[in-house]
């Protein structure tokens, strides 16, 4: 279980968070939804603790990662997997050695394990006889699955998906948004989306928070959306897709 | 309407700039403060470079091997363009049996370390503020950490240790390529005989004239890679960001590699 606990957070005078507080509950998906620019993503990098808040607190399975150092936090990293926006896959390694990358990196396993994790998230992602490829020579659709993938290799408790189909064709976000929804299925996994797209959240998501202006405005259920009377959630839900 | 002219202007523009100059320097500050502690977290990394031997022996082929071909140009044009000009000044002394002495000092102290570092910090530099920038910027080096691996350790590390072993050889390398450039140009050029050039070299050279110029190789070595991986590290904005943090890095660390080089001699010859 991930918690925020009144977090806020400043980049210089600009103030990005405020009093923000979410619970991500285990084997639960759960979206961020929110214009571009508002401090999404951030949320992510909160959870993981790549950046730290002006204050509040971040828990991690009960821990407070909020003033961890960076050494003790790679084993809280760990439990999750991040999906980042842009996919961040290593430009210079196949396909195979961008999956098997971080296992021989953070964990003494023996080569035959890791070949046979990377074969199964391989044929999890669909991309047999891509093994060999670098992630320049695939589509956008492939490579977010190469990235889903990665985020799997560590089998984490949860996965942090940072605009999963943002940049995608329309097929290429229905087999993504599929494949979010078997993890739950058929790993028992949790997840946090973070999106601007409404139709992401329905097609996907237990529960939604509305990030509007630093602050959540609506956190339920993603079925009591349609009740919610805010201004800003009510445009949304008219026009679909956010604008800034 | 106020004006520099007029009393309350002249005042509003003196606070600004006073605000605006806090202001970098607070920046400046916060720099420093930052790069210190990324060149202290390279150096507690150095024993896991054994983890990571085989992005040591890439980065040592990139700075060593690969590097040979420009910094033996270099040191093989300025090794015969001294000989040229200190043979041309020193023939109007009657003293050009000095030529061997002259330019080997000026090579193996002075010409042969800077030189070498003047053009490893604009091509291992450049490659390593680019490569890093773009993984910065592309969010390669957040994937690092969120998957729970040092980016430090990984990248930075490697580079500095291969460039700590790789620029000893090179030194060695451009003093030796230097020193046959000038002694090709003292007999070609100044009929000088190869024996009298070398005499002058070898039994003249003391351990001292050796210290100045191998120790500034590990300087320099520490002073490129750590600058330009942390200007890689710092990159910000796209792929404009990526080109201002590579010549941000490249200026910067070829600024201080002059300044290195004037203070290694001061302090060795000094002491020694």
């Amino acid at each position: 279980m991930i918690e925020l606990r009144q977090v806020g957070l400043k980049y210089g005078e600009r103030e990005i968070l405020k009093n923000v507080s979410l619970t991500i509950k285990d084997n639960t998906i759960k979206a961020i939804l929110g214009p571009s620019g508002v401090g999404k993503s951030t949320i992510l990098k909160l959870m993981l603790g790549l950046i730290k808040p002006n204050n509040g607190q971040v828990i991690v399975d009960g821990t407070d990662i909020t003033n961890m150092n960076e050494t003790s936090l790679y084993a809280i990293r760990r439990k999750m997997g991040m999906v980042f926006q842009g996919n961040a896959l290593f430009d210079s390694m196949t396909i195979s050695q961008n999956l098997g990358f971080f296992l021989r990196e953070n964990m003494k396993l023996p080569e035959e394990e890791i070949s046979r994790r990377v074969a199964e998230q391989i044929q999890f992602a669909g991309l047999e006889g891509y093994e060999e490829q670098l992630p320049e020579s695939l589509s956008g659709g492939m490579r977010r699955r190469v990235a889903i993938g990665r985020a799997m290799i560590f089998k984490p408790h949860m996965i942090l998906f940072d605009e999963p189909t943002a940049g995608l064709d329309p097929v290429s976000s229905k087999k993504i948004l599929s494949l979010i929804s078997s993890l739950r299925k058929n790993n028992n996994l949790g997840a946090v989306i973070v999106t601007h797209i409404i139709d992401d959240v329905f097609n996907v998501a237990d529960s939604v928070a509305v990030l509007y202006k630093g602050e959540i405005i609506f956190d339920d259920v993603t079925e009591k959306l349609h009740e919610a009377d805010h201004p800003f959630i009510c445009s949304i839900l008219s026009d679909k897709i956010l604008e800034l | 309407m106020k004006t520099l002219q007029s009393p309350s202007g002249a005042i509003a523009f003196t606070r600004a700039l006073q605000e605006k100059l806090l202001l970098e320097m607070k920046v400046f500050f916060f720099t420093m403060q930052e790069f210190f502690w990324f060149s202290v977290r390279a150096f507690v990394a150095i024993p896991k470079a054994k983890q990571y031997w085989r992005d040591v022996l890439d980065q040592a082929k990139i700075c060593g091997v690969d590097s040979l071909p420009i910094v033996l140009v270099s040191a093989v044009s300025i090794g015969a363009l001294l000989a040229i000009e200190v043979g041309n000044l020193l023939e109007d002394f009657g003293a050009k049996t000095m030529l061997g002495r002259s330019t080997a000092l000026s090579v193996i102290r002075e010409l042969g370390p800077l030189l070498m570092g003047l053009m490893l910090s604009a091509r291992f530099g450049s490659r390593n503020g680019a490569e890093l920038g773009a993984m910065q910027i592309s969010e390669q080096i957040d994937a690092l950490r969120a998957f729970g691996t040092d980016p430090i350790a990984k990248l930075v590390t490697p580079r500095l240790v291969a460039a700590l072993i790789m620029f000893l050889p090179l030194t060695a390398f451009s003093d030796f390529a230097g020193l046959q450039s000038a002694a090709y140009m003292a007999e070609h050029y100044h009929r000088l005989d190869p024996g009298i050039f070398w005499n002058a070299v070898y039994p003249r050279l003391v351990a001292k004239d050796f210290v100045v110029g191998f120790l500034k190789a590990p300087v320099f070595a520490m002073i490129i890679t750590l600058v330009s991986c942390f200007n890689g590290f710092s990159a910000r904005g796209g792929t404009s960001g990526v080109g201002r943090s590579t010549i941000k890095g490249i200026v910067v660390s070829s600024g201080l590699v002059l300044i290195a080089n004037f203070y290694v001699s001061k302090i060795v010859l000094e002491n020694m």
